[in-house]
């Protein structure tokens, strides 16, 4: 009974799902390394920047919005806590502070979109330009390195032999899953980007909503860097670009429409994961980066044509 | 939809196919060594590459090589030597994108008893030893000595006085700082040389001529350029044309790429400082086999670097 409800709930990301499972039964019999504890735990410890990135840019395009600024803000909040990190404030501080750029920097998207009427792409444009200019300039260029081995512990340690962004993450996915489907804010992201007008008219502080999201992508981007820096224990001003596009790639994939209204963070997860089972298993075969970033571009495009015909199908 | 997903199936699958040809030519039998590379879209690492598939051939080895989709990206050079530590290969040779950047990745092939070669590209040795990493050798060229070379050739042209103005790729990257360092010190002698200015154009062309543009403006008594790499030399080659100053100012680049050769042998360039990518590939995988096969390597095998003028381009042609 419970399967069969769980079954019809989520016939919708039924496509993803056997997508995902299609594509590790092909590595598992093509690569004796690929289905082993070491390697699973390796792939969902190399998703989880993009997958917690991807988490933001969820709440973004259900909104029918865009964010191109993530890479640039993960990269600013990433010096920035690096900087402090180096002049031995707290970790929990620096990490704070981080977790402010990159929440600041969200609400200023969020900001020039609703109040300043610009639209998401032109803003977070405009976003992604200035962050990376900033930390840039913040860092005269030059990458900060060498922390701490507690700093080192976010993105090395383990705990009960599960990597720590790995617990991240999963905690990052549960805590979105519950606001999006259980509060408030939840309903209003798909109610704006469902119908922005009625939204508006139904009594919905669509503004203050639409900052708040913007704020959240930014901090979940803060979030990145801190894994980021922790993992190459070096904050790059040049770090996370284009990563953007990845984070949109896990959303679409996962069934997030890009016309608003549509997604589940479930779905997202799962499009994060096909992402990194398709990186790691290409690595393990040995094929030729060329022809990795086709099937990459190819999975992207199939994984939306699916989706489509989905929701065809259902209407 | 059933239909939709077969698509899905069938074409996912069909283009992995195609992918996996590359793997016929893996050998069971034979010992698996990586080459990780910066970049696949720069002719510099395709020349690394065809050394070491040429040396893998003969040595009988199963080379995978792979790079990420953008030079910068060191992140993603780390997760493809994760995943080939996943597969179990017995050497990496690694070109690192990040100096410091790289070291974590090291590490964790060190935890799992894979030996690191590293090529091309310094790896920074405190924080290696910080961190409890150990690289099997280093393969490459002293970009010091190109810089000291390129110095020396600029005092001989300017016979030992004028007004020099330098192009910087990225500040704080080891590569960059390296050359400029070595310019430095041959100059350090020489009271002659004036430096006019060193900004950065970013290792590119079109940024190598808007800044050179910028230069000759406000230093139009400017004599000679070094550039820290061919593409910000071209790019102030075709400032200094626009200029109409061909021939007048001297111009020494780095890396001696096929256009700046050419551009030397039509007197736009003077100078350019050669390494040897196909050296380097191929110095790679031997020593991975010497390893393999439990031969000593010295912890640092240099490749020689060399100064290109019109005169030693004629001679190469002959």
């Amino acid at each position: 009974m419970l399967i069969k409800n769980l079954w019809s709930q989520n016939a919708r990301e039924l496509g993803t799902v056997l997508g995902l499972v299609g594509l590790s039964l092909f590595f598992w019999a093509w690569s004796p390394y690929f289905l082993t504890i070491s390697n699973l735990l390796n792939i969902a410890q190399q998703t989880s920047i993009n997958a917690i990135i991807a988490v933001g840019l969820t709440f973004v395009i259900i909104t029918a919005g865009i964010d191109l600024s993530v890479g640039s803000i993960m990269a600013f909040a990433g010096v920035v806590m690096a900087s402090l990190l180096q002049a031995d404030l707290p970790i929990y501080l620096a990490i704070i502070i981080g977790l402010l750029v990159g929440t600041g920097s969200g609400i200023v998207n969020g900001l020039l979109i609703s109040y300043g009427k610009l639209p998401p792409f032109i803003s977070t444009l405009g976003m992604m330009s200035v962050a990376r200019g900033a930390a840039l300039l913040f860092t005269d260029g030059r990458p900060i390195s060498g922390f701490s081995s507690d700093f080192r512990f976010i993105a090395t340690g383990e705990i009960f032999y599960i990597p720590v962004p790995v617990i991240i993450m999963i905690v990052v996915y549960l805590l979105a899953h519950f606001v999006l489907t259980k509060t408030k804010l939840g309903r209003y992201t798909y109610a704006i980007g469902g119908n922005e007008e009625a939204s508006l008219l139904s009594g919905i502080n669509v503004k203050l909503m639409k900052t708040i999201i913007y704020g959240l992508s930014g901090m979940l981007s803060g979030l990145a860097a801190v894994l980021l820096t922790s993992r190459l224990n070096s904050a790059q001003p040049i770090a996370g670009i284009m990563y953007e596009l990845d984070a949109i790639a896990a959303a679409v994939i996962g069934g997030t429409s890009l016309m608003g209204g549509e997604g589940k963070i479930s779905g997202t997860l799962i499009g994060a994961l096909i992402m990194g089972v398709l990186r790691n298993g290409l690595n393990l075969l040995g094929v030729s980066s060329f022809i990795q970033q086709i099937v990459i571009g190819s999975v992207i495009i199939v994984a939306v044509l699916v989706d489509m015909a989905i929701k065809k199908g259902k209407n | 939809m059933k239909k939709f997903l077969l698509i899905l199936f069938v074409f996912t699958f069909t283009i992995a196919f195609y992918g996996c040809r590359e793997d016929d030519t893996l050998k069971d039998d034979q010992p698996t060594v990586a080459l990780v590379l910066k970049t696949l879209n720069n002719p510099f690492f395709i020349e690394m590459q065809k050394g070491a598939k040429e040396a893998a051939q003969k040595l009988k080895i199963n080379l995978i090589v792979q790079a990420a989709e953008r030079e910068v990206d060191v992140e993603k050079q780390m997760q493809i030597i994760e995943n080939l530590i996943q597969r179990n290969v017995s050497v990496i040779c690694v070109t690192p994108s990040g100096s410091k950047e790289i070291i974590p990745a090291i590490v964790k092939a060190n935890k799992a008893n894979i030996p690191v070669i590293i090529v091309d590209t310094r790896v920074d040795a405190k924080l290696l030893a910080e961190s409890g990493g150990d690289v099997a050798t280093f393969i490459g060229s002293d970009n010091v000595d190109g810089g000291r070379l390129a110095g020396k050739f600029i005092i001989e042209r300017l016979n030992g006085k004028g007004n020099l103005a330098i192009l910087e790729g990225i500040p704080g990257h080891e590569t960059n700082d390296a050359r400029i360092s070595g310019l430095y010190d041959a100059l350090k002698n020489n009271n002659g040389i004036k430096i006019l200015t060193s900004q950065t154009a970013n290792w590119e062309r079109d940024q190598g001529f808007n800044v050179f543009q910028n230069i000759l403006q406000a230093h139009p008594e400017v004599q000679a350029l070094f550039a820290c790499n061919d593409m910000m030399a071209l790019g102030a080659v075709e400032a200094i044309a626009a200029a109409g100053r061909t021939g007048e100012i001297v111009v020494v680049g780095f890396d001696a790429i096929e256009d700046s050769r050419n551009a030397i042998n039509e007197n736009k360039m003077d100078g350019s400082i050669a390494q040897h990518p196909y050296e380097m590939g191929r110095i790679s995988i031997e020593s991975a086999f010497k390893i393999i096969t439990g031969k000593e390597i010295p912890s640092e095998i240099p490749i020689k670097i060399e100064l290109i003028t019109k005169e030693t381009y004629k001679k190469n042609i002959e």
